[in-house]
């Protein structure tokens, strides 16, 4: 393993850290009170590079490789604030532009690539129904197919990026007779009739990323908007998942990194019993014990990057990344709240927002107990 | 000599990274440079010009080691057309830089050079005028305004001085020095700064330029500035007066 940056990376990362710092760290308080999407941001983060990142050149990317990927998202959460804006980009990222990537016709790859990595297009998927959740496969939402189309019918909820959506990767089963071999990707295009993305969901964290429930009514998707082939959505799904638990919680650990900061600095402001509250080592403990979450966060981090991008088989270290990321964020969140106080319980120091963002981490892409299911498994448990 | 402008020089400098100062965990090393912010604003001065057609090609330069490759790749990634690298690594002074942009242009015939007004790391203030003293080239620092008249040939430029905004005009070729309040840079995307790595950076010696330089000045010591020390209380207005008539001597 080797993670020292080239000259190349280095640059990189430095012109990411600028542009993080000069164009992103923004306002976030408001935002997240409406839950406003800042659509202004995802532009900027299109035109500068972060969706195309690993896009190969052709299709209007950047062509990098996993470690340098991870490396750039850590970098943007450090400096962005708004975690709904990062988690809005990674769904897209890996729930709509990898499999396109992977599994896209070429004719798709460049009707949709060139606009998904530029900012001008916003994708994610739609998997999870009412129903069906960790227990995927079971879903219910069907396609039948009449000529050269296919006919959805069914619902979907907790769509990230939903309402904003230009275009949604969507299971449904061609034939539940086959079971999760009837499982199929469709690229279901924001107008086409039948195709209802307008329930939005509140929820209690990354509230600045809209999510909607969404509805299939007899909508009508032309043949040659299907992704991969008949049946073959399950293994799309699941290598989507994998890229995404690999790197969704990347910006959580720059995120960390900045929670770390922000309680250095206040418990060496903040005075009682005549000290700085730092000088405590109940306080310090605290303060320790973040810093090792936040290195070994990013060393798994890095790990996993390095390893995506030098085999091809990463479902145990992206499930442990996910696993091990979430808590780590959490915990972060949690003492970062304990060492400010009552000030950290209130909106205007944004430590509590921060826990709120990272609760999410532990359900999406997999529970947590899902990726402890699959690292069982993968141990020979 | 009235030539249209049609190719711009901008000089840039390397300067310690503002923002890699030590943080409260350790990290930062201090160790990372960036190009000079108002040499930033000159560079992005001169991209906009361009943009406008007000001129066809913008050749960036700068001194320093090899190291420095790193800043002319961001200028490039910004949009320059071509580097040159002055390889020289020694700590140089404006004198000494104001002779070598000379040679550097009387090589490449620019109509207009736009330079930074000041270096944030010695605050020297002096090779934009310097270089306009050495060429016989008309000048306008702290430059916030710029346009060209008649055929761009002459340039208005509006200064900010003390007393307030002067606006003045110039014949060209000129030596302007830029201001912060001239332009916003624009931030340097990915894509950019990939391609960046295909344009060429030209390097050359102060002897291929047929100059010698050697620095006027030495620099003694570098010290940090001293700690303020701690003030004391007063009783009464009375004992502030006397001290501040006795010790402070300012009433």
């Amino acid at each position: 393993m080797d993670f020292a940056w080239s000259d190349q990376q280095r640059e990189l990362l430095d012109a990411v850290s600028r542009f993080a710092r000069e164009q992103l760290d923004y306002e976030v308080i408001e935002n997240d009170r409406q839950a406003i999407f800042n659509h202004e941001a995802w532009k900027k983060c299109g035109e500068f590079g972060i969706q195309g990142l690993l896009v190969p050149a052709e299709y209007g990317g950047l062509g990098q490789d996993p470690l340098t990927t991870v490396a750039v998202l850590e970098r943007l959460g450090y400096a962005c604030k708004d975690n709904g804006l990062l988690f809005s980009i990674n769904a897209h990222m890996w729930t709509a532009v990898t499999p396109l990537v992977y599994n896209g016709t070429e004719a798709q790859k460049k009707k949709f690539l060139p606009g998904l990595c530029n900012g001008d297009l916003i994708g994610g998927n739609a998997m999870s129904e009412p129903n069906s959740g960790s227990d995927a496969f079971s879903l219910g939402t069907t396609a039948t197919k009449q000529g050269d189309k296919y006919v959805l019918n069914g619902s979907k909820i907790f769509v990230t990026n939903g309402p904003v959506a230009d275009v949604l990767v969507v299971f449904a089963n061609v034939d539940k007779a086959r079971g999760q071999d009837g499982i199929t990707a469709f690229l279901v295009e924001k107008g086409m009739a039948g195709f209802d993305p307008s329930h939005k969901i509140e929820k209690m964290g990354v509230r600045t990323s809209p999510m909607a429930e969404v509805f299939f009514e007899n909508c009508e998707v032309p043949a040659e908007n299907l992704l991969g082939k008949e049946g073959g959505g399950a293994f799309l799904f699941t290598r989507s998942m994998t890229w995404e638990r690999g790197c969704i919680l990347a910006s959580a650990v720059g995120a960390m990194q900045r929670l770390l900061e922000k309680c250095i600095r206040y418990a060496n402001e903040r005075k009682q019993g005549g000290q700085s509250i730092g000088k405590y080592q109940l306080v310090a403990s605290k303060i320790v014990d973040m810093k090792l979450r936040v290195e070994s966060a990013r060393h798994m981090l890095y790990h996993y990057g390095w390893v995506a991008g030098h085999r091809k088989a990463v479902y145990l270290e992206a499930a442990m990344t996910k696993l091990h990321l979430a808590d780590a964020w959490m915990k972060c969140a949690e003492d970062a709240i304990q060492i400010h106080g009552g000030y950290g319980y209130m909106t205007e120091y944004e430590v509590e927002r921060e826990l709120r963002d990272a609760i999410g981490a532990k359900l999406y892409s997999g529970t947590s107990e899902i990726q402890r299911n699959i690292i069982a498994s993968l141990i020979g448990l | 000599m009235t030539q249209p402008v049609t190719k711009i020089l901008v000089p840039f400098k390397s300067v310690p990274d503002p923002y890699e100062a030590a943080g409260p965990d350790g990290s930062g090393s201090g160790a990372k440079s960036v190009i000079n912010p108002f040499d930033e604003i000159a560079i992005e001065e001169a991209l906009r010009i361009r943009e406008r057609g007000e001129a066809s090609e913008i050749v960036g330069l700068t001194i320093g080691a090899p190291a420095v490759d790193e800043q002319i790749r961001a200028a490039l990634a910004m949009g320059v057309d071509r580097a040159i690298r002055i390889d020289d690594a020694r700590a140089l002074d404006p004198y000494a830089v104001a002779r070598i942009l000379r040679a550097a242009v009387e090589k490449e015939s620019p109509q207009f050079v736009i330079i930074g007004k000041q270096a944030v790391d010695d605050d020297s203030n002096q090779v934009g005028q310097m270089l306009a003293g050495l060429l016989g080239w008309p000048q306008a620092t702290f430059v916030s305004k710029l346009e060209f008249l008649d055929n761009r040939t002459r340039a208005r430029c509006a200064r900010e001085t003390d007393a307030g905004l002067e606006v003045i005009e110039i014949n060209l070729p000129a030596v302007i020095t830029s201001d912060l309040r001239l332009n916003e840079p624009r931030y340097v995307s990915l894509p950019a700064l990939m391609k960046a790595r295909k344009k060429p950076i030209e390097v050359l010696t102060c002897e291929q330029l047929g100059v010698k330089v050697d620095p006027l000045t030495t620099t003694i010591a570098t010290a940090r500035p001293a700690k303020r020390a701690a003030g004391t209380r007063v009783e009464s207005v009375e004992e502030l007066v006397i001290k501040l008539k006795q010790e402070a001597k300012v009433v």
